[in-house]
């Protein structure tokens, strides 16, 4: 019995429409840096501005999701493709999804954290 | 005597005909000798994508260090920026501009829009799915990336902002 009832074309979906987001998004944190020069933007105070907006915030939480989705699910895409039996499948799928969600915690710590400094 | 396939656990008697158990791995899934530009694009667009998610989780981390205060997050500033760290960053910049350009292709590649209508197979059998709009689709993914590439070191390491 596959561990996801999830079928492979509806994965499939959810990886296209993660990753189209995820460019959107994305495009409006690099735009944020490039509001002034790059170095200026990075300075600590500037970064932490950033933190205290509600919205940035939000967008901030949408990138960490919808590429961690995108990018976990494409790292087993890839290793479904180099093995296939039952048991690899179902442990790829556990340590991917172990692995995504470890790394949308840590991120969502740093921004609930850096939101209250 | 028999025909059995080759492994690597089970040596080939001398009555056996040895086969290739067909199975090739990673050295198959990075060869990109046989099939031209698409297998290029085929593997460009897994390396690019592990390589983004090995920078993304590196991201993470590094940006973690502004929840230590402004000593942390200066340190670990002083590490990423830097000539080599920019050097970096503008293989990131190349990377992420292809995986999205070329994965808008293979979006459109997936729904059947620009793959070209089936035709029979005649010699020498090109497939009609690897026509100029696919070529055309890899070669604009480059390019892109190419410009971006040149648009951030720009920013990083000119004027412009």
């Amino acid at each position: 019995m596959p561990l996801l009832k999830l079928r492979e074309s509806q994965i499939m979906k959810i990886h296209y429409l993660t990753g189209i987001c995820a460019v959107f998004f994305v495009a409006i944190h690099i735009l944020f840096r490039l509001i002034m020069p790059f170095g200026q933007s990075l300075e600590f105070h500037n970064v932490v501005a950033n933190y205290h907006n509600m919205y940035y915030v939000i967008l901030l939480e949408l990138i960490l999701v919808f590429i961690s989705i995108h990018g976990f699910n494409g790292l087993r895409i890839i290793l479904i493709e180099l093995k296939q039996n039952q048991w690899w499948e179902s442990t790829i799928t556990i340590l991917v999804l172990a692995a995504m969600i470890g790394v949308v915690a840590y991120g969502t710590r740093t921004i609930i954290i850096g939101s209250q400094l | 005597m028999g025909i059995k396939p080759n492994s690597e656990n089970t040596p080939s008697t001398g009555g056996d005909i040895k086969l290739k158990s067909g199975r090739e791995g990673l050295m198959g899934w990075l060869n990109p000798t046989r099939y031209g530009w698409e297998r290029v694009s085929y593997w460009l667009q897994r390396l690019t994508g592990v390589g983004l998610l090995i920078y993304f989780i590196g991201h993470i981390y590094e940006t973690s260090s502004l929840v230590n205060g402004i000593n942390a997050w200066n340190s670990m500033l002083e590490l990423t920026q830097t000539t080599g760290g920019h050097i970096f960053l503008l293989l990131v910049i190349g990377a992420s501009t292809f995986h999205t350009v070329n994965g808008l292709r293979l979006i459109f590649t997936e729904s059947g829009i620009g793959i070209g209508r089936p035709g029979r197979p005649d010699y020498p059998y090109d497939a009609t799915s690897l026509n100029y709009k696919q070529k055309s689709g890899i070669w604009v993914a480059m390019l892109l990336a190419a410009i971006a590439m040149l648009y951030g070191g720009m920013v990083m390491f000119g004027d412009v902002s």
